[in-house]
């Protein structure tokens, strides 16, 4: 575990820099997070994504399929990928304050 | 980096306290072919002072384990002891009811020829740095060997092997160092007498593991432990697959216009299909292939819903005989209850060898079969109509290392795209020659601190360069797509990182998957155009 600093946030992280306490997110941690992963800036796009994440981990304890991600929020592959550079598990999750995904994804 | 050496000068070296034993930069990487011959690569990222000071970080420039310090010296001298207990223990027949003699026959008999080095390809990306030279590690755990285990009359055996230090320095930087090597086992298939360095490093590693406590998470914590406990490795539940699966099949109809449902928990079923469950999440076309194949000719098959009955994967293999059997295990009984014929393995290295071979004993004769023999023997039944131009597209095939160099599975996937994929071209070299995906042994799940990094830039650089090199007369300056077959799911999340870290789709149509969709595309009944490009 680490501590991560970003303005006025101070966030538990693990080694990989998810969030180590996903309860404790906002949208603050959102934008300190996103701006470790190459994210500009968080447009309505970027909320959706994150939002649709959120909403999903609130429900099943995991993130979703990403094909899943990508017919439900309107976005291809390739669009996740621009909006969040490191990809939708690297990337959005950890912006969306979920844990790191686990095992063979 | 003046303050340190750039690789170690002796095998003493590793006992000898120091801010960092080895140092890769960029410039000593070998270099990759055009266009990837000069990129502006993002530099190496340098652990921070702060993780240096915290954790074991004295090996290199990363980090996997990533041990805590120990606080105090009676701490560490406790650490040194179980070191050393956990040793002798390796080496008796009822700790080690695995791999207690060709441990013992690669402790006693190596010749140290160094035949097999270079055929480890960290080591020869590295620019042949001494540390990752894959006799440094077995000899250090040779020379403890004969110190603490069998030191001979007198001392013999122990002087005529050269003396080492053991010291808590030496232990700290053997943990790191036994992940620094992806079990691929290319070296030990080299060496004349059978020596296995793959399996020493597997042997440390479950040292550590089953008599220290001191594991990785992803393989741990996050991997047996959460598969034993909630089901699956990737975290889903019962209800969370079943789910997931639903959307596969609903999504497969659609684009094949062939019914696909999977059928849950059938008793009596000809096949239990057993995915590696990160299929399922991440690649799902997988497994809706798998599904429309099964079906289109006749095969009754099931999935199980049971707790781990649907994730095949057996992390154990990579850390811990202890995990590994009570994962296999669980394996068995599913398969009892539900009274199939046999266990098919779905697209994955490591599940095909864990049930396949090291837990063999466990099955009690239920037969286990790999997805590639399968797929071979329904591609050439005559019962499904194929059009393989539909595949007009340059594919080659990575041969996962447990597949294919452990099991000796060679032939059949082989056999499928040279009917099926017209522009089928073989790497060099390929199967029981090949090179690993640079990620094997559950390391292509690993990122922690600034390991991604090392892992593509080193680990995989081989990888990479025959997959560039496979496609050396196609255009790879142009994104016309060219499709890489990597029939294993580990194997799979390292090249997505490869490929995603190199910008390779972009910049040279660089797309991987498995080969049952390669199958489905060329199917007849199946509508025009199911591998998108976009979606992949």
């Amino acid at each position: 575990m680490a501590t991560f600093e970003h303005g006025s946030v101070k966030i538990e992280v693990d080694e990989d820099g998810f969030m180590a306490e996903p309860e404790n997110w906002n949208q603050d941690v959102a934008l300190a997070l996103a701006s470790t992963e190459g994210v500009g800036a968080m447009t309505e796009s970027h909320w959706k994504v994150a939002n649709y994440l959120r909403d999903y981990y609130k429900q099943f304890g995991i993130a979703p399929m990403i094909r899943k991600l990508c017919k439900e929020t309107g976005f291809s592959l390739k669009e996740i990928y621009d909006l969040y550079p490191s990809g939708p598990a690297k990337g959005a999750c950890k912006v969306a304050g979920l844990p790191k995904p686990t095992g063979c994804v | 980096m003046s303050s340190h050496r750039k690789q170690p000068k002796s095998l003493k070296d590793i006992s000898r306290p120091s801010e960092q034993l080895a140092h890769v930069d960029s410039l000593d990487l070998f270099p990759l072919p055009p266009p990837y011959d000069n990129p502006n690569d993002p530099p190496f990222k340098q652990l921070p002072q702060k993780t240096r000071d915290a954790f074991e970080a004295s090996l290199d420039d990363t980090l996997v384990v990533g041990l805590p310090k120990p606080k105090t010296k009676e701490e560490e001298e406790r650490l040194v002891q179980a070191f050393i207990s956990g040793l002798r223990k390796l080496f008796t027949s009822e700790n080690n009811w695995t791999f207690l003699q060709p441990l013992t026959l690669s402790m006693e008999h190596c010749a140290r020829c160094q035949s097999c080095i270079d055929d480890c390809p960290y080591y020869e990306m590295s620019g042949h740095n001494e540390l990752y030279r894959p006799t440094y590690r077995s000899e250090i755990f040779r020379r403890l060997y004969f110190k603490y285990v069998n030191p001979g009359v007198a001392g013999f055996n122990r002087m005529q092997n050269g003396d080492i230090e053991l010291n808590w320095t030496l232990i700290a930087r053997l943990l790191e160092l036994a992940y620094r090597c992806t079990l691929c086992r290319r070296c030990a298939q080299s060496c004349p007498i059978g020596v296995d360095n793959g399996l020493i490093t597997h042997e440390l590693r479950k040292l550590f593991s089953s008599e220290m406590g001191i594991t990785v998470k992803d393989l741990h914590e996050k991997g047996t432990v959460q598969q034993l406990k909630v089901g699956s490795s990737t975290g889903m539940s019962p209800i969370v697959v079943k789910d997931n699966i639903e959307f596969v099949d609903e999504d497969m109809t659609e684009r094949t216009g062939i019914k696909v449902q999977t059928r849950w928990d059938v008793e009596g079923a000809e096949v239990l299909l057993l995915h590696n469950a990160g299929e399922i999440l991440a690649w799902p076309d997988n497994p809706g292939c798998f599904a429309l194949i099964l079906d289109a000719a006749g095969i009754s098959w099931t999935m199980s819903s049971d707790l781990v009955g649907y994730d095949g994967v057996n992390y154990g293999l990579f850390y811990d005989d202890v995990q590994l059997a009570r994962i296999a295990y669980r394996h068995m009984e599913i398969a009892k209850k539900l009274k199939v014929k046999k266990i098919v393995m779905g697209e994955c290295g490591h599940e095909s060898k864990a049930l396949g071979v090291i837990a063999d004993r466990v099955f009690q004769g239920i037969p286990r079969e790999t997805a590639m023999t399968l797929m071979a023997d329904i591609v050439f039944s005559g019962k499904i109509k194929f059009d393989p131009s539909r595949n007009d597209f340059p594919v080659t095939l990575h041969d996962p290392c447990n597949l294919v160099r452990a099991m000796g599975v060679v032939e059949p996937q082989r056999k499928v795209l040279r009917y099926l994929a017209p522009r089928f071209r073989e790497m060099t070299p390929h199967g029981v020659r090949n090179y690993c995906c640079g990620g094997g042994s559950g390391m292509a799940i690993m990122s922690q601190h600034n390991f991604m990094d090392w892992r593509l830039q080193v680990g995989g650089r081989k990888k990479f360069k025959q997959i560039l090199d496979a496609f050396a007369d196609e255009d790879l300056n142009s994104n016309s797509p060219k499709y890489l077959c990597a029939p294993c799911s580990n194997c799979k999340g390292q090249i997505r990182d490869l490929f995603d870290y190199y910008g390779a789709k972009a910049k040279s149509g660089l797309h991987y998957g498995g080969l049952v969709e390669l199958i489905v595309n060329a199917m007849v009944d199946v509508k025009e155009g199911f591998i998108n490009w976009d979606l992949m």
